[in-house]
């Protein structure tokens, strides 16, 4: 009489194993094509080679990697704690892979796929290497597969019979003791044969396309695949059910029983590709809009013919700041450039990370504060000056401008470098260190704070921040600069016979120059610039003019727009220009409190302007907040519109005063001397 | 020992589509019966967003690729028809020789998978692509195309499902392992000649 195997109902130890490892190895591919972080875990091959489950057999000898001679790559943490937690080989094995949608950004970022989530038979508690509640935040799961593995035994009283009436039919299984060793081997290649199949078909599935797509992205996606691993058969709801394809392997038949695997799966899943994704990683965005990456130009601060600004840059853009500068060495190709880019630029140098906001000033800002003369006003009237009429140097110094250069210049001007920026409150805002220099060999440090002076302006492009440029007691100078720039802008345009409309004359300074303060100062005797500023109106109408152009003019018009800095084409020109009109002007008496005050204003001398006129100063001071309203115009704000006449107007005035300051001071000495015979008279 | 046959679901492929609808069939048979220790390798298809697993075995690789082309050829040669790929395992036994001066070794087939393809060559379906043709494939021929290739996918889908079912199903005819090789069964790749 055979001795069957199973009159305990219970397997051979070897059967045993070869089901245990069965179970241990069915998670294993599961998890493997199932869980994102799986593979990435080292696995020896001999890791469990002390397993309980494995030393317990005689063939136990094998790692269990080899076991079903199956090598996998990684080990899942669960299938690690998956002995401990295992208390019987009846116990189903049940794997639920999740669809998991987190709502929260947050919670993604810490969302760890492949979380494991084993309950523990009671089903209530949760094993530690569950995720925190806090960890998970708002999150949704779905079942997108249901993997059963279980092991049927006889003692089931449905199958136990089904087997003893089957074994009698089938061919296959023997119960003989003698018999072991062959049942073993059938069994281990049944069960080998069908992992094999396992693996290909989880391959096959759709989930397995999902868990490809979250794994090698490498983005953080509102979807995740996560999976839970419970030891008793949670049915689904009827909605699921009806939703659910199902396989199942053919079972294999033990000597006591029968090892079932099936699946339940969702044939159609969600399209991850289509699912926002943010990159896992911190980024620094360098090619913000307004980036120095993307503003090519912003980074070439010290190349002085890197004047391609943009337009957008200058204008009613505020991510953008220009840089390059075809000053402090324009050459005419750089002029030429500058003139058919539509954009105004400034002196790369000393400018870095200058925001373009800071030097975006609106039109629409400056049309509403027309009326106001301000100092913010004038300065940015500046651009406008090729275009609107014309403003003659000789205004200010002496009227020695040729008409040529009074006409407005419609062509395209480089902004020089800043010029007059030590001299400028406003250029203290965003004075650069090396730009601070008072002396006259900074005219590119000037130019520098010139286009600080911008920066700044346009930074604060804002009312407030004009207020505060106007109340700067060195905005005369800034006036002073803006008016030179602006006509040596013109000037140098004129130079590189871009200007059309602008004549040059013999002295004119060209653009070509190189930042030599000196040889801008000789050559511009004779100022043919066309000192760029306008009324108020006329401001308007010539940014409008000059909008339409095709870019000739739009250096200057974004200057004008920003409201801020003339747009001197060089920084030595500009000074050049205008100490040479400061020069050939008439000296004035300290009595002009405007000269004092301008003389306070201008630390370099060379930089005094000279008054232009008193009237208009007086009326300038009475405008402007500026304590220092010397210039008069620079600091009440937008300036007047010059002409030739008036540029002669103002000599004639210039003129007349110093006449007048003799006849005083004639007087004054003659009232003197008067009195002074009359205290002597007192006296004696 | 009975011969289990299968016969898998008629594919139709294109020239250029045979390499891999093959390599994917094959490497996906023997996986099952390379019962000897394999470190599984995940292969994608080229042409399709399929992964099939090949056991790893160099030599596996190298005659199946052979085989893929010695029946490429055949296809050039005998365009537009139907043909099959033969995938066999058999056990080698020693015939007993019945004459003094033999001494053959039979081949006992105890498993032949008929791999069923039909090639179809788009040129001479008016689907030229060469200079020739009018450059003007439009959106219909590249619709069709791509949904031609859907089609296949699936279909290559279904030819895998099959081959799963069936070495579940077929376990019993399957002879004992007695060596340590990879594939542990002699097998043999027949094209069309």
């Amino acid at each position: 009489m055979a001795s069957s195997p199973c009159n305990s109902y219970s397997e051979p130890p070897i059967i045993e194993q070869v089901i245990t490892e069965f179970f241990a190895k069915s998670l294993h591919i599961i998890l493997e094509s199932r869980s994102p972080f799986v593979s990435s875990r080292n696995y020896s091959l001999d890791h469990f080679a002390s397993s309980p489950s494995s030393s317990s057999s005689s063939s136990s000898s094998r790692p269990r990697d080899k076991w079903f001679n199956l090598a996998l790559r990684g080990c899942p943490a669960a299938l690690e704690n998956f002995d401990l937690w295992r208390q019987s080989n009846l116990e189903p094995l049940v794997v639920d892979v999740l669809l998991v949608r987190q709502s929260s950004t947050m919670d993604m970022t810490r969302l760890s796929p492949g979380r494991c989530l084993l309950r523990n038979p009671s089903g209530k508690d949760k094993f530690p290497m569950s995720p925190r509640q806090d960890e998970l935040g708002t999150r949704s799961e779905k079942i997108i597969e249901r993997w059963i593995v279980q092991y049927e035994s006889r003692k089931n009283s449905n199958f136990g019979k089904e087997m003893y009436l089957g074994s009698r039919k089938s061919s296959g299984v023997s119960h003989h003791s003698s018999e072991i060793p062959t049942l073993y081997k059938k069994t281990y290649k049944r069960t080998t044969v069908m992992l094999r199949s396992l693996y290909l078909f989880v391959r096959l599935l759709p989930a397995y396309k999902l868990f490809r797509e979250l794994n090698s992205s490498g983005r953080i996606r509102p979807l995740s695949l996560s999976h839970r691993i419970n030891f008793f058969i949670e049915p689904f709801t009827q909605a699921e059910d009806a939703e659910m394809n199902q396989f199942s392997f053919v079972p294999i038949d033990t000597p006591c029983g029968r090892l079932c695997l099936c699946v339940s799966y969702l044939p159609i899943l969600e399209d991850v590709s289509s699912e926002p994704s943010t990159p896992l990683s911190t980024q620094f965005i360098m090619d913000y809009v307004g980036s120095p990456t993307t503003d090519p130009f912003k980074r070439f601060q010290s190349l002085p013919s890197a004047g391609l600004a943009r337009r957008h840059s200058w204008s009613n853009d505020h991510g953008g700041m220009p840089s390059g500068s075809p000053s402090p060495s324009p050459t005419y190709s750089d002029s030429q450039a500058v003139h058919y880019n539509p954009t105004v630029h400034l002196p790369p140098h000393h400018l870095h990370d200058q925001p373009r906001s800071a030097i975006s000033i609106p039109r629409n800002a400056l049309a509403a504060r027309k009326k106001n003369t301000s100092f913010e006003d004038y300065l940015s009237s500046f651009p406008f000056s090729a275009a609107s009429s014309p403003f003659t140097p000789t205004h200010f110094y002496g009227g020695h401008l040729p008409n040529s250069l009074l006409r407005s210049g419609s062509a395209p001007v480089s902004i020089p470098s800043s010029r007059h920026g030590r001299n400028c409150g406003l250029l203290d805002q965003a004075l650069p260190p090396s730009s601070s220099k008072p002396t006259r060999p900074g005219y590119s440090s000037q130019t520098d704070l010139l286009r600080a002076q911008n920066t700044s302006a346009s930074r604060t492009s804002s009312p407030e921040g004009k207020l505060q440029t106007k109340k700067d007691p060195l905005s005369l100078g800034d006036f002073q600069t803006g008016i030179s720039s602006a006509k040596a802008f013109s000037f140098g345009k004129d130079e590189a016979g871009t200007l059309p409309g602008l004549k040059c004359s013999s002295t004119c300074i060209p653009l070509s120059r190189s930042s030599s303060r000196l040889s801008l100062l000789d050559g511009f005797d004779d100022s043919e610039f066309d000192y760029p500023f306008a009324d108020d109106e006329d401001t308007t109408e010539s940014c409008n003019r000059l909008e339409l152009s095709e870019g000739k003019d739009q250096v200057s018009l974004n200057l004008e727009t920003r409201g801020l800095v003339p747009v001197p084409r060089s920084p030595d020109a500009v000074v050049g220009a205008l100490v040479r009109m400061l020069n050939t002007a008439p000296p004035l008496r300290q009595d002009l409190s405007n000269s004092v005050r301008s003389s306070q204003v201008f630390r370099d001398e060379s930089w005094i302007p000279r008054i232009q006129h008193k009237e208009d100063m007086e009326a300038e001071v009475e405008k402007s907040e500026s304590p220092v309203s010397s210039s008069g115009i620079t600091a009440s704000g937008l300036p007047k519109p010059r002409t030739t006449a008036d540029a002669l107007a103002e000599l004639r005035s210039y003129k007349e005063m110093k006449e007048l300051l003799v006849k005083q001071g004639g007087s004054q000495s003659s009232d003197d001397n008067c009195k002074d015979k009359s205290a002597d008279r007192d006296s004696s | 020992m009975n011969c289990e046959t299968c016969q898998l679901k008629e594919l139709v492929v294109e020239p250029l589509e045979i390499r891999d609808v093959l390599r994917c069939i094959l490497h996906t048979i023997v996986f099952h019966r390379a019962l000897g220790l394999v470190r599984p390798k995940d292969v994608d298809c080229e042409l399709f967003e399929i992964t099939y697993v090949q056991c790893g075995d160099a030599e596996l690789e190298r005659k199946i690729d052979e085989k893929i082309d010695l029946f490429i050829g055949w296809v050039e040669k005998h365009p537009n028809k139907k043909s099959q790929v033969c995938l066999s395992f058999y056990e080698v036994r020693n015939k007993q020789a019945t004459w003094m001066f033999s001494n053959k070794t039979e081949r006992l087939y105890w498993e032949q998978w008929y791999i069923n393809l039909h090639v179809i060559n788009t040129k001479t379906h008016g689907k030229s692509h060469n200079s020739k043709a009018p450059i003007n494939p439009g959106d219909n021929a590249l619709e069709e195309s791509s949904s031609r290739r859907a089609s296949l996918e699936s279909a290559l889908h279904e030819v895998l499902f099959q081959i799963i079912k069936f070495v579940n199903e077929k376990k019993d005819h399957i002879p004992s392992v007695t060596n340590s090789e990879v594939i542990s069964f002699p097998y043999e790749i027949t094209t069309p000649r």
